[in-house]
C-alpha cells in the first residue's frame, strides 16, 4: 500500500496533518482515492466517476495548501456523494432509469458548503432507486455488495456511501436518511453514520423522498470524523423553509470522552430477546457494560408506541413521495417513453418503464392512502400517531440524556435475501424510524462483530442536541477498539 | 389498484396488478394496527418543530439561463419543452 | 322562450383568480414577467427540478392581507399550505401549492350596485336620477396559491402534432377570492366583479389587467323556482376573460339550464366551457369524472403564522377604499351618493375626476362633465380613463373658459370630443375654431336687433305682457349668433330693447 493509501485509511486527523506539513500533497490523496475505486469497483459502491473535476479540485487544494491557506480542516479531502445530491454539471440519477441521464443545472446547498471548504468530491455512490429500501438492490447500477462480506448486502439506501467509507475510497461520505437510510448501511458495513436533527442540514439540492423525515448526513470511520463534516455542512439556509434558524454548532472541540454523569435510557420495547440476532444483543449489552463502567448512568425508559412505528412511517413516507415523484413525467428532464401515442400514453409509459418496482410500490401506497375516502383513515391517523411517538421520546428524555439501541436487528443479510418480501424488509427498520418521526439526532457506530460481520449501535438524541450523542459515541471509541477493525479484503 | 394506479399515472400489467394488490394489501394489513389507538384531540405532527413557515423578501433573483433550462429536455422546440398535444384545459 | 327572470332565479357564486402584484414569484425568486420568450422568467424551482424547495414571498402574503382587510374579512393567524396533486404538463412538479382547509383569508364582504329594476323594493325611495341601489355580498375566503405555465396549442408547434410548454407564468402568485352564491344577475356578478377589480387595484393588490390574464373568473350556476329556498344543482363555467364574458356566459347557462329543466331533464353537475364566438356553453368534464386531488399539508412548508401586530402595520398603511372614497367625495365636493358612485367605480375615474375638480374649482361641473359626456363615450368605445387622449388639466380648462362665460355649453361640447380622441388646448382649438362666445354689446345688440325687426308679432305679445315667448327669442338670437352669443348678455339685451 502507498503512502497516501495509508494515510486515505486514517483518521481526518491523520490526513490533515499529512497535508499540512507537506508529506502528501491532497491530489495524491484523491489519485490514491481513485486508485481504491477501480481495486474495489466490484463493490458497485462508487457508480459514477468525476475524476477530471475531482483531479482539478485536489491540484486547487494541493496549491492553497502549500501556499498555507488551507480552507478548512476538510480542504484536499476526498468525500463521496450519495447520488440523491445534486451537483452543477454533475450527473444525480438517484440510481433510477427515470433520471438515468439527468445533469443538475445547479448546486446542492451542502455541496456549495463542501467547496466552500475545499473538500473534494470523487464520485457518487450507489443507493436504491430515489432512496427506497434498506439494501441497495433496487438500483439501475446493481446491487452494491458488502466489503465485509460481497455476498451480502451493504444496507441502504445509503449503501454506497457506507460501503466507500469501509472499503477506504474516501474517508468521509454523504447520505440522506429518512427512516435509518444512513445509519442501518452504517451499522452493516462497520463505519460510523450520523443523521443530525430535522433542519440541521439544508434538503436543497436533495433529491426528496419523504421531505418531513429526510435529512442528509454525513459517514466516517470516526464519530469526530462525522463531527467535522458535519460542522461544515449544516446551519440555516434560507432556501429550505424547513431549515432550523441556528448557526451550525460547534462539537468537534467539544467532544472529551467524558460520559461520567450523563444518564443513558433503555428502551424496553427495543432490547427485546425476539426478533433480534442473539450476537447483535450480545454486542450492544457489552457496549453498555463499557459506558456504565466509563460512569455513564443507565435507566429504563418506555416508548410505549414503538409497536406502532413502522406503519406511520410507511404511510406518512409513501403518501409524501406519491407527490414529491410526481414530477418525473418525462416532460422537463429524464427518460421519456418512445412513441406514445398522445400525453396520458406518454405519462404512463415513461413513469412506469423508468420507475423500478419498489418505487411503483410505495407511489402505489401513498397514492391511495391520500385517496378521496382514506385520507383521515390513513394519512391523517399517521400524522396523529406520529405526534404520540413524539410524545413518547418527550417523556423518555425527562428521565435521560441519551437512548441507546441497536441500530439493526439484525448483521447484513444476504443479497436477494429479503427483496421477495417488502414487509419484512420494512420491519427490519424499526430501531431506526422513530427518530426520523420525531426529528431527532441519531448516531449508528460500529460495537463489533458477530459472526464476522459489524453490529452497530445507534445512539438518540434530544431534538438539536447532537452534542450528548456525539460525545457518548465518541468516548465508547475512545474506549473499544471496534471502529479500527477494518473488511478481510480492504486490510 | 385500477384506479389508484391510473391516478398515479403508472401503467401495470396485469400481473403486476396482481403482485401489487398483494403486497400493498398485506402492508395494509399491518397498518390496520394503528386503528386500535385512540387518537381523538391528538394534534397531528407534519415536523417535529414548532416553527413558522420563514418569509423570503420579494427580490427578483435573475432568471436562469433558458438554454440551461431546458438543457435535459427530452424534446423541445427553442427554448419550450415539447408534449404530445394538450386537448382539453385543466382548471 | 319568455324572459327567464319571470319565473326563474339564479344563484351565481364567483371564483376570481387575480395575480399580486410581486417582482418575484409566489415560491421562488424568479422575475415575475409578462411576454418573455418561453422559459425565459423561471429559476430551477418552477422547472421542478429534482431536490429544489419553495420559500413563501413575504410581499405576496402582505397583498392577501391588504385585501382581506378591505373586505372586511379575517386575516387567519395560521395558514397552512397543501398540495393539490394533478397531472398536467404545465403543472410541473405534478401538484399545485395551494391553501385547502385553512386559507389565509375567510368570510368578507363587499358592497355593489345593484339596477333598480331588479330591485323594485326600493325603486320608490330612489331619488331622482337615481337607478342603482347598494348590495352586500359575501366572501367565503381567499386564498394564496400558484399559477400554473403555459400550454401553446399553436399549429406551428411541431406541425400542429405537439404543444409547447412554457413555465414563464408557473409560480406566479395568485389569490383565488371565493364569493358567497349571493349573486342573482349576470349584472351582478359583472359588478362584483368591477368592484372587486377596483378594490384591488386601489390597494395595488394586483393590476387585475384581465387581457394579460391577470384577472380571471369561474362562474359557478344555478336556477331555481322564484321562491325556492333550496340551491338546484350547479355548474361551474372555467375562465371567463372578461365581464361581457361573464355576463354572457352566465345568461347562456342559465337558459340552458332552465331550458332543460322545462323539459323535464335535470341539469347535471359539471365543469363547462364558454364559447364566446358561438355564445354557448359546453360540458367540458362531468363531476362524476373529477380528478381526486389528495390534498395535503406541503411538507416543503411549515404553517403560515401572521402575528396581529403584523395585521395592524398592514392596515395602517392602506391606501383609501373604493367605499371610503365614494363616501370622502359626497361630503368633500357635495356629490350625491349617485355621482360619487359612479365616480369611484375605477382608481383611475375616480383620480380623474379628483384632479379635474381641484384644477378647475368647480367639483360640480367636473362631475357633470364626466358622468354625462366622458363615461358615455368610454362605454360606446369600451375604453378605460387612461386610454383617452383627455387629461384632467384640459377638461378643468374646457370649464374654466365656460365659467368665464368665454364659452358656452353648446361650443364647449363641440370641443369635447377633439380632446377626447386626440387632445389638445381647449382655448387654442376655441380660438381655431371661431367658438369664442360673443358678450361685446355692439355685436349682442346687433343679433338680438335682426331677430326683433323680424319676429315683430311675438314682441308685441311680450309687450302685452305676456314672456312665454322671450325663450323663443333667446333661441334665434343663439341660433343667429351659431351658438357663440354669451346667453346672460342675450337675455338682458332682449329684455331691455323689447321692454325699453
Amino acid at each position: 500500500m502507498s503512502q497516501a493509501e495509508t494515510i486515505l485509511s486514517g483518521s481526518l486527523q491523520h490526513q490533515r496533518e499529512a497535508l499540512d506539513r507537506s508529506e502528501i500533497t491532497a491530489s495524491d490523496l484523491v489519485q490514491a482515492s481513485l486508485a481504491r475505486m477501480d481495486r474495489h469497483a466490484h463493490l458497485t459502491a462508487v457508480v459514477t466517476r468525476q475524476d477530471e473535476a475531482a483531479l482539478r479540485d485536489a491540484e486547487a487544494a494541493s496549491r492553497r495548501i502549500a501556499a498555507g491557506a488551507a480552507r478548512s480542516l476538510l480542504d484536499g479531502i476526498p468525500v463521496v456523494l450519495k447520488h440523491n445530491i445534486v451537483q452543477q454539471g454533475q450527473l444525480a440519477t438517484c440510481a433510477a432509469r427515470i433520471l438515468e441521464n439527468f445533469v443538475s443545472p445547479y448546486d446542492a446547498t451542502v455541496v456549495e458548503r463542501l467547496r466552500a471548504a475545499g473538500a473534494v468530491v470523487v464520485g457518487r455512490a450507489n443507493m436504491d432507486e430515489f432512496a427506497m429500501g434498506s439494501s441497495t438492490e433496487s438500483s439501475i447500477y446493481g446491487p452494491c455488495r458488502n466489503p465485509w462480506d460481497p455476498a451480502r448486502s451493504c444496507g441502504g439506501s445509503s449503501g454506497g456511501s457506507a460501503a466507500a467509507v469501509a472499503a477506504g475510497i474516501a474517508p468521509l461520505a454523504l447520505g440522506s436518511d429518512t427512516g435509518g437510510s444512513i445509519r442501518q448501511p452504517a451499522s452493516f458495513c462497520g463505519v460510523v453514520g450520523f443523521k443530525p436533527s430535522y433542519g440541521r442540514v439544508s434538503r436543497w439540492g436533495l433529491v426528496a423522498f419523504a421531505s418531513s423525515l429526510d435529512q442528509i448526513g454525513p459517514f466516517a470511520r470516526r464519530v469526530s470524523d462525522c463531527a467535522v463534516l458535519f460542522e461544515q455542512i449544516a446551519g440555516h439556509d434560507e432556501r429550505d423553509s424547513t431549515s432550523l434558524p441556528q448557526p451550525a454548532p460547534k462539537l468537534r472541540e467539544r467532544l472529551d470522552g467524558d460520559v461520567a454523569g450523563m444518564t443513558i435510557g433503555l428502551p424496553k420495547e427495543y432490547l427485546v430477546e425476539q426478533g433480534v440476532d442473539p450476537g447483535v444483543l450480545a454486542r450492544v449489552r457489552e457496549a453498555i457494560a463499557v459506558l456504565e463502567g466509563a460512569g455513564a448512568k443507565f435507566v429504563e425508559v418506555s416508548l410505549p408506541h414503538t409497536a406502532h412505528t413502522i406503519a406511520t412511517y410507511y404511510l406518512i413516507a409513501t403518501a409524501e413521495a406519491s407527490s414529491n415523484l410526481a414530477r418525473f413525467d418525462g416532460i422537463r428532464y429524464g427518460r421519456r417513453a418512445k412513441d406514445a401515442v398522445d400525453l396520458e400514453d406518454l405519462y404512463r409509459r415513461s413513469r412506469s418503464e423508468g420507475f423500478g418496482a419498489e418505487v411503483k410500490r410505495r407511489i402505489l401506497l401513498g397514492t391511495y392512502v391520500l385517496s378521496a375516502g382514506y385520507y383521515d383513515a390513513y394519512y391523517g391517523k399517521a400524522q396523529r400517531v406520529r405526534t404520540l411517538i413524539r410524545r413518547d421520546f418527550e417523556l423518555a428524555f425527562a428521565s435521560c440524556d441519551v437512548i441507546l439501541t441497536p441500530t439493526a436487528p439484525e448483521t447484513a443479510f444476504r443479497l436477494g435475501e429479503k427483496s421477495g418480501d417488502p414487509l419484512a424488509m420494512y420491519l427490519s427498520d424499526v430501531y431506526t424510524v422513530s427518530a426520523n418521526l420525531a426529528g431527532l439526532p441519531a448516531l449508528s457506530l460500529p460495537c463489533g462483530l458477530s459472526n464476522g460481520l459489524p453490529v452497530g449501535l445507534q445512539l438518540l438524541g434530544k431534538p438539536m442536541d447532537e452534542l450528548s450523542i456525539l460525545r457518548v459515541g465518541d468516548a465508547f471509541e475512545r474506549l473499544t477498539p471496534h471502529h479500527r477493525l477494518t473488511p478481510p479484503e480492504v486490510a | 389498484m385500477a384506479r389508484v394506479a391510473a391516478l398515479a399515472r403508472l401503467a401495470l400489467s396485469p400481473v403486476e396488478i396482481e403482485a401489487m394488490t398483494r403486497d400493498l394489501e398485506q402492508i395494509l394489513t399491518h397498518v390496520a394496527s394503528l386503528d386500535a389507538l385512540d387518537t381523538r384531540g391528538v394534534p397531528p405532527t407534519l415536523h417535529g418543530f414548532d416553527l413558522p413557515t420563514p418569509l423570503r423578501p420579494d427580490r427578483p433573483a435573475p432568471a436562469m439561463d433558458p438554454e440551461l433550462a431546458v438543457s435535459n429536455a427530452p424534446a423541445r422546440q427553442g427554448t419550450a419543452f415539447l408534449v404530445p398535444k394538450v386537448l382539453e384545459e385543466e382548471g | 322562450m319568455t324572459d327567464w327572470r319571470d319565473r326563474y332565479e339564479l344563484v351565481i357564486g364567483l371564483e376570481v383568480h387575480t395575480h399580486l402584484k410581486t417582482a418575484s414569484k409566489l415560491f421562488s425568486p424568479a422575475p415575475v414577467r409578462y411576454g418573455d420568450a418561453p422559459n425565459h422568467a423561471v429559476h430551477p424551482i418552477d422547472l421542478a427540478l429534482p431536490g429544489v424547495l419553495p420559500v413563501l414571498n413575504e410581499r405576496a402574503v402582505e397583498l392577501a392581507i391588504r385585501l382581506g382587510l378591505a373586505i372586511h374579512a379575517t386575516v387567519n393567524p395560521v395558514s397552512v399550505f397543501a398540495r393539490k396533486n394533478y397531472f398536467y404538463p404545465d403543472l410541473p412538479k405534478g401538484y399545485q401549492i395551494s391553501q385547502y382547509e385553512d386559507p389565509i383569508v375567510s368570510g368578507g364582504w363587499l358592497e355593489i350596485d345593484v339596477a333598480l329594476d331588479v330591485a323594485p323594493n326600493v325603486a320608490l325611495n330612489a331619488k331622482r336620477g337615481e337607478t342603482t341601489t347598494r348590495r352586500r355580498i359575501g366572501i367565503t375566503r381567499a386564498h394564496l396559491e400558484e399559477d400554473a405555465g403555459k400550454s401553446i396549442h399553436d399549429d406551428a408547434v411541431a406541425g400542429g402534432s405537439d404543444s409547447a410548454i412554457d413555465l414563464n407564468r408557473a409560480g406566479v402568485p395568485l389569490l383565488e377570492i371565493v364569493s358567497e352564491p349571493d349573486l342573482r344577475t349576470p349584472e351582478e356578478a359583472s359588478s362584483y366583479l368591477r368592484t372587486l377589480r377596483a378594490i384591488l387595484r386601489a390597494l395595488e393588490v394586483s393590476d387585475a389587467d384581465m387581457e394579460k390574464g391577470q384577472f380571471r373568473c369561474d362562474a359557478n350556476v344555478s336556477v331555481r323556482l322564484k321562491g325556492e329556498t333550496a340551491f338546484g344543482t350547479r355548474t361551474e363555467i372555467k375562465n371567463l376573460n372578461s365581464f361581457a364574458h361573464v355576463e354572457d356566459a352566465i345568461e347562456v347557462e342559465a337558459v340552458r339550464q332552465i331550458e332543460l329543466i322545462e323539459d323535464g331533464k335535470s341539469v347535471v353537475q359539471a365543469t363547462m366551457g364558454y364559447d364566446p364566438d358561438r355564445r354557448r356553453t359546453h360540458v367540458q368534464r362531468l363531476k362524476e369524472n373529477a380528478d381526486d386531488y389528495r390534498y395535503f399539508p406541503d411538507p416543503d412548508l411549515i404553517e403560515l403564522r401572521i402575528d396581529p401586530a403584523r395585521i395592524e402595520s398592514v392596515r395602517a398603511s392602506l391606501p383609501e377604499l373604493p367605499d371610503q372614497r365614494r363616501a370622502r367625495f359626497e361630503s368633500e365636493y357635495a356629490l350625491s351618493p349617485y355621482e360619487a358612485g359612479l365616480l369611484t367605480t375605477s382608481r383611475t375615474l375616480a383620480d380623474f375626476f379628483e384632479a379635474t375638480a381641484r384644477a378647475s374649482g368647480s367639483p360640480k361641473a367636473a362631475s357633470n362633465w364626466i358622468i354625462r359626456d366622458l363615461l358615455r363615450v368610454l362605454k360606446e368605445r369600451d375604453l378605460e380613463v387612461e386610454q383617452t387622449a383627455l387629461s384632467p388639466d384640459m377638461l378643468a380648462s374646457l370649464i374654466r373658459l365656460v365659467d368665464a362665460g368665454r364659452l358656452t355649453a353648446r361650443s364647449a361640447a363641440e370641443i369635447f370630443p377633439t380632446l377626447v380622441a386626440e387632445g389638445g388646448d381647449p382655448e387654442r382649438l376655441m380660438v381655431e375654431r371661431g367658438l369664442e362666445a360673443v358678450s361685446d354689446s355692439g355685436s349682442i345688440d346687433r343679433f338680438v336687433d335682426q331677430v326683433i325687426a323680424a319676429h315683430p308679432d311675438v314682441v308685441a305679445q311680450i309687450r302685452s305682457g305676456d314672456d312665454k315667448p322671450l325663450n323663443f327669442l333667446m333661441g334665434q338670437v343663439m341660433k343667429a349668433s351659431q351658438g357663440k352669443a354669451e346667453p346672460g348678455s342675450v337675455r338682458k339685451a332682449l329684455a331691455q330693447k323689447i321692454r325699453g
